[in-house]
């Protein structure tokens, strides 16, 4: 009954971010030795579609590209992925990955792992 | 009496078998969706070419007179990563599952009516891209993908309404090979596979 009497008072920390929220990040994101904003976004466009996304929207002044694919075998459920590319003050390029599988957000590390691996491999074949 | 209930166990036995089998599709998990598969060597070489110019605006602007030869319409375009995307919608029925369809309502006793497939949107995704410093090889990647709409149909009482959605890659290489002749002949180029 008392319980009942006071509204609940807005927490304060609800933006903060928490230590999963930074975990998260920082397995997203990657930091690569390319100087061009255009050379990593075509770097990161070959790396998708050789995992088998369709490119869906590419924006070059801002740097994001979004694509998507089935689980194949299994078109039921579709995969989402927005990649941001940021050129940094030390001639190298900030990459973050955000991605969804079936509109709910991964946050297993071991994924961004292996589209960072993809996409290592793609920009050093762009570079040469 | 014990007879028709097995008969009856049998029956509904008969109708979960393909509920169950196809729930036995494996769910890809998101991990390997993001490494490359032992296909992906293949797939890439069909659906790329390359091309000795230098002139990536005029291969991007030939892709895109290519696809609408082909009836697609430009949906996005992205000049300075080279990126363009256009569908177009057909028509998906085919005589093969309209006998099909009779057939199953023939032999369900008219207790099963298949849905078949009524209309389709197919799309691609194209991408040009620089391979050297210079700029003087291009090369072409497009992914073509389809979804289709299927009409309504009957399994024993309950009805299936229409709408149902299905969607695939399109990976026959004559598609690629079609859209690759057009675009070659558009740019008098001769394509090279990688």
């Amino acid at each position: 009954m008392l319980y009942g009497c006071t509204a609940p008072q807005p927490r304060q920390e609800l933006f903060t971010p928490t230590d999963a929220q930074m975990k998260i990040r920082s397995a997203q994101s990657r930091t690569f030795e390319v100087k061009d904003r255009a050379v990593a976004m075509r770097g990161v466009i070959a790396a998708l579609q050789d995992l088998g996304f369709i490119i869906e929207r590419a924006n070059e002044p801002l740097g994001l590209v979004t694509a998507a694919r089935f689980a194949e075998p299994n078109y039921y459920d579709v995969l989402g992925v927005t990649v941001t590319v940021r050129p940094q003050d030390d001639d190298k390029t900030m990459i973050r990955a955000n991605a969804i599988y079936n509109n709910k957000p991964i946050e297993d590390p071991k994924v961004y792992q292996n589209f960072f691996a993809s996409l290592e491999r793609s920009l050093f074949i762009t570079k040469n | 009496m014990p007879k028709l209930d097995r008969v009856i166990r049998f029956r509904l036995l008969a109708c979960a078998l393909p509920l169950l089998l196809s729930g036995c599709v494996e769910a890809t998990q998101p991990a390997e969706l993001f490494q490359l598969s032992p296909e992906s060597t293949q797939n890439r070489s069909m659906q790329t070419r390359m091309f000795e110019t230098s002139n990536d605006k005029e291969l991007l602007s030939a892709s895109a007179a290519s696809l609408q030869d082909l009836g697609f319409q430009i949906e996005e375009s992205v000049r300075e990563v080279g990126f363009l995307r256009a569908t177009k919608e057909r028509s998906a029925r085919e005589y093969g599952q309209y006998i099909g369809r009779f057939f199953v309502f023939l032999l369900s006793l008219g207790h099963g009516l298949m849905p078949v497939d009524l209309h389709q949107k197919i799309a691609a995704a194209l991408v040009t891209r620089p391979l050297n410093e210079a700029g003087t090889r291009q090369e072409v990647r497009i992914m073509f993908y389809r979804v289709i709409w299927k009409g309504d149909g009957q399994s024993d009482r309950t009805y299936i309404p229409p709408g149902e959605q299905m969607m695939e890659m399109i990976r026959d290489p004559e598609i690629y090979q079609q859209f690759f002749a057009k675009l070659s002949k558009a740019v008098f180029l001769e394509p090279h596979t990688i």
